[in-house]
């Protein structure tokens, strides 16, 4: 059968535990991960790297959904988290001289115990208020870095050695991208699992009202502490991964702008939804690449100007994410929705 | 019919160009026009793409033209190793010039490990150490080596008996705090007191705090390791403050756009220059002279100008060899002795086993809102300075 009924009727157990539900689905979604382990066999060295940046980023934007879209707690920490799993990782592999396979997991372990500690204010507080508060995480998380030089390597920041596996090295791009797309889908199946359990239903029962998942005997403190950690968890893996891709890292780049950079990914592709999480991802990781190359290609076509033109990008950039707030403003993920909608009537819509 | 001219047409246009590709070096430059260092990162790119421009219409590369791919990224690291990886991957660079601490430091294993010369504009000293970063290579004086040519400077000119009281202000960052330890040995060597340390971030729009505290300190002089911006902050709060402290910054801390920003209070501020000044007398200065058209290019222009020439002229080396590949201009680089950069900078000397390509620091100070030059302190390449 590859017709869904019309409506949401689960008439078995085993159909409610399904989250692909008809056949096509099912095809297309296996078609998809078949492709995204086949296109490094075809595509060039940059496009892969490229999809290696937005599996990364798609882990991160995961973390922040967790937190922020589904359990409504607004996290400007997310940068720094990254950080925190990035060198964690780093002095993991380098100190106790673990492999990665297990220092990755740790790293996201120590990523989710900051979090949780970063989270702790969220007993108390509640929206912008909370969000100001994740904030101070950053800017005290941005100063551990650059003065732990033990761990950190403070200013001059710390090689990140690359994964082995027996006499395998994980230094080439493919490498790096198998590696990273294959942590990025296992992540989307957590999340997508995770939100159909009880913590994640409890996730989401404390965004949309929390008196009453209190009354319903939700522990409030519990969950957000919990979504925090998940979160944070996340953004710990994809450091590593971020440390694993550059091979070296520095305190430079876990700023405020990488946290706000996250969270402009999820509201653009969509607040909870795990979908939405991947096309932000993707949109915001090729919006300025495209940007750049296209400036790039437009000044040396004018070289008089050259410079002018590239210094539209920002502009240009900012005006692309207003415009998707304004058109889209249930992000890119509600736009899917309708496609998919459009195209299963067509040709017969309403 | 048309559709085969037009494909008859692009084949013989495939045809004379895979001959030209031939005679183009790629060259790519990741370059801040748009970003948080864009006001003297976009004056480097130009000077970068000025030389580049002056290259080509002077014989190129023993005839070899360069096509030099610049592209701003905006300070952001993601996307500077974006940059590097279509660089390396879709252009096949042959070398790159890059930009600051952020991107040159993100960079540095990968350009080791992909054997890609990568000319910085961060002079972090421990970029200067080969056996650290094989393929980093910059052609202006290091940070540490620019602060010890100050404190060395002050010190020669110290006249009273007691030590001298010396502060160290700079940001919170790699760049800020890179040179601050191998300033504080050398301090301490050369007799001084260290008597505070402050952290004023690049972005600031007062220091009061920061300069209050030092008030109370009252320090003799006090190093700036800023940028434009943040040292005029700085300059600006300490004459309304009332310090009676002399204040002296590196080489990205002023230039000749600064009194504009201080409206007089950078009297008296000393610092380092990477370069020759525009207008400066030599063979290297009337050719920027007469590209310019006589307009005023600033410090950072010349010495992106100057970065261009220098690995110009290591290309020019590797061509004849025919060893145009990453580890060739690598070792023609590191054989480089005494280069004579048309006295636009000292000349400059690698080694496989120190990068340092000068160790003279070259000082100019604010007079009546000009620069000023004080003098050239030469410092000895000291190994135990070799990446401190």
């Amino acid at each position: 059968m590859s017709v869904a009924h019309c409506g949401d009727f689960r008439q078995t157990y085993q159909d409610d535990r399904m989250v692909l539900r008809t056949r096509f689905i099912r095809i297309a979604v296996g078609a998809f991960i078949l492709l995204l382990y086949l296109s490094p066999l075809v595509a060039s060295n940059y496009v892969t790297s490229t999809m290696t940046t937005i599996a990364i980023a798609v882990i991160g934007a995961l973390g922040i959904n967790v937190v922020t879209g589904f359990t409504g707690q607004i996290s400007l920490g997310q940068g720094a988290f990254m950080g925190v799993g990035a060198f964690a990782c780093s002095y993991f592999m380098r100190v106790a001289s673990m492999p990665f396979w297990l220092a990755m997991p740790m790293a996201g372990l120590t990523a989710a115990a900051v979090g949780m500690i970063f989270g702790l204010p969220s007993a108390r507080l509640k929206g912008l208020y909370l969000a100001i508060a994740t904030l101070a995480a950053q800017f005290i998380l941005q100063y551990v870095f650059l003065h732990l030089d033990a761990v950190t390597g403070g200013s001059n920041g710390i090689a990140s050695p690359p994964p082995e596996f027996r006499a395998f090295s994980f230094d080439g791009d493919r490498s790096k991208y198998y590696l990273t797309i294959t942590v990025a889908i296992a992540a989307v199946i957590f999340t997508t699992n995770l939100l159909r359990s009880r913590s994640g239903r409890a996730f989401i029962a404390v965004r949309d009202h929390h008196l009453s998942a209190e009354i319903m005997g939700v522990n409030l403190f519990k969950y957000r502490l919990l979504s925090f950690s998940v979160s944070a968890f996340y953004a710990g893996i994809a450091g590593s991964l971020w440390g694993m891709y550059t091979g070296y890292i520095s305190a430079e780049h876990f700023t405020i702008t990488e946290s706000i950079n996250y969270l402009a990914m999820i509201i653009i592709g969509g607040l909870g939804s795990v979908l939405g999480s991947i096309f932000g991802a993707i949109f915001m990781t090729l919006l300025p690449q495209a940007l750049t190359v296209g400036t790039g290609a437009l000044a040396d076509i004018f070289p008089k100007i050259g410079f002018l033109i590239m210094s539209f990008k920002d502009g240009v950039f900012g005006i692309i994410v207003i415009l998707f707030l304004i058109f889209e403003p249930d992000g890119l993920a509600h736009r899917w929705r309708m496609i998919k909608t459009y195209w299963k009537l067509y040709p017969f819509s309403y | 019919m048309k559709r085969l001219t037009a494909s008859i047409a692009l084949a013989a246009l495939a045809f004379l160009a895979a001959p030209l590709a031939g005679q183009e070096i790629v060259i790519g430059n990741i370059a801040d026009i748009t970003g948080g260092t864009g006001d003297v990162g976009k004056p480097y790119a130009e000077g970068i793409k000025a030389y580049t421009d002056y290259i080509n219409a002077n014989g190129g590369i023993n005839g070899k033209k360069i096509k030099l791919l610049q592209q701003d990224y905006g300070y952001k690291i993601p996307e500077a190793l974006a940059l590097y990886k279509k660089f390396k991957d879709q252009d096949k660079v042959v070398a790159i010039q890059g930009w600051g601490s952020g991107d040159t430091e993100a960079l540095k294993e990968q350009v080791a490990k992909d054997q890609i010369p990568y000319f910085s504009a961060s002079y972090s000293a421990h970029l200067t150490d080969p056996s650290k970063s094989p393929y980093n290579f910059f052609c202006a004086v290091d940070y540490s080596t620019a602060l010890r040519g100050c404190l060395k400077y002050i010190k020669d000119n110290w006249k009273e008996k007691r030590k001298p009281k010396v502060a160290f202000i700079y940001p919170d960052v790699g760049y800020g705090k890179a040179p601050i330890p191998a300033g504080k040995a050398y301090a301490l060597e050369l007799g001084f007191e260290i008597v505070g340390e402050e952290n004023v971030d690049l972005k600031a729009l007062e220091a009061t705090t920061q300069l209050l505290s030092l008030k109370k300190k009252d320090p003799d002089f006090a190093w700036v390791g800023g940028t434009k911006p943040s040292t005029s902050v700085i300059l600006k709060d300490a004459k309304k403050l009332g310090l009676r402290t002399k204040f002296f910054g590196n080489i990205w801390s002023a230039d000749e756009e600064s009194p504009k920003m201080t409206a007089g209070a950078e009297e008296g501020f000393l610092f380092v220059v990477g370069a020759a000044l525009y207008g400066d007398k030599g063979p290297g200065m009337d050719v920027i002279k007469k590209v310019s058209g006589g307009q005023l290019r600033v410090s950072s222009w010349i010495r992106g100008w100057v970065s261009m020439m220098v690995m110009c002229e290591v290309l020019k080396v590797a061509d004849k060899n025919h060893e145009l590949t990453g580890p060739g201009i690598r070792k023609y680089a590191e054989q480089l002795n005494n280069l004579n950069t048309q006295g636009l900078t000292a000349p400059i000397t690698y080694s496989s086993s120190d990068h340092r390509p000068f160790t003279s620091v070259i000082l100019a100070e604010f007079a009546g809102g000009k620069m000023v030059r004080k003098g050239t302190i030469d410092l000895p390449r000291r190994a135990d300075w070799k990446g401190f």
